[in-house]
């Protein structure tokens, strides 16, 4: 299939995208765009609680690694796909999900 | 409305699963006895399984999207009140969870595709299991929480 190695690197590049850009937005307090449930639309910037309720920016970051990983999968030479090793394929997901349990132990204290 | 979503969503996460732990086992089989019970639940086709559970998890994911406002508004501050700190964090884990199991799907969509590449079967199987664990960790994440007022009275 045509251009099937590129399947490879959107996964490899999506959970590590979603990852960064929740660790830029925890950090900083940025995200691409907030989703207010209570007034049920979506903005750029932050909107006062009193008024517009608790944002959502989980679709911001599921967006974000989406845009990111499809343009990272379709810049990426096909050779140099078919290259990566087949272990990064879960290798890398594997080892996120490692990662968000140990950072989110948080919780628990 | 929302309860209605409630339910398919949960019917759809049983279906994948169900889906995703068939074919989980049946990449982990092992000669032995046919007429053990793990055994016939092992010996299934695991790449008649791969389109339904692609769906299904996007599915899912999809319903779960959609219920996401309402657990914002209505079900994180009850537990924020509760002082069910965990509860909190163990939703996080799901969201990003859920995240990395999407991202994941084209890669497992790929090296399942019929004819099966022989030299790809230990990354077929890896896939497989890191899906089934994402899986398996957010329908348990996602039953505690909806149960949450009966476990934690």
């Amino acid at each position: 299939m045509i251009g099937a190695e590129r399947f490879k690197v959107f996964s490899i590049v999506y959970g590590l995208a979603y990852m960064a850009l929740f660790f830029y937005s925890e950090s900083t307090k940025y995200a691409i765009f907030r989703y207010y449930p209570v007034l049920g639309a979506f903005y750029r910037d932050a909107q006062p609680m009193e008024t517009a309720g608790p944002p959502i920016l989980w679709y911001s970051w599921l967006a974000g690694a989406a845009v990111v990983s499809a343009v990272v999968s379709l810049i990426v030479p096909r050779t140099w796909a078919a290259r990566l090793p087949q272990e990064w394929v879960w290798g890398v997901p594997a080892a996120l999900l490692v990662g968000i349990l140990v950072y989110e132990r948080r919780w628990f204290y | 409305m929302i309860q209605i979503l409630l339910i398919v969503h949960g019917l759809t996460a049983i279906g994948l699963l169900g889906a995703i732990t068939h074919q989980a086992f049946s990449v982990a089989r092992r000669p032995g006895p046919t007429h053990s019970f793990v055994n016939r639940f092992r010996g299934v086709n695991p790449s008649t399984f791969t389109n339904a559970v692609v769906v299904m998890f996007v599915a899912t994911f999809i319903l779960g999207g959609l219920l996401y406002p309402r657990y914002r508004i209505d079900v994180r501050p009850l537990l924020e009140d509760m002082q069910l700190r965990a509860a909190n964090g163990v939703f996080e884990t799901k969201e990003h969870f859920a995240a990395v199991g999407l991202g994941l799907l084209p890669a497992y969509w790929l090296y399942w595709r019929l004819p099966l590449a022989r030299d790809s079967a230990r990354t077929r199987k890896y896939l497989t299991w890191t899906l089934a664990a994402v899986v398996w960790w957010n329908f348990l994440v996602g039953q505690v929480l909806n149960n949450i007022k009966g476990l934690f009275p």
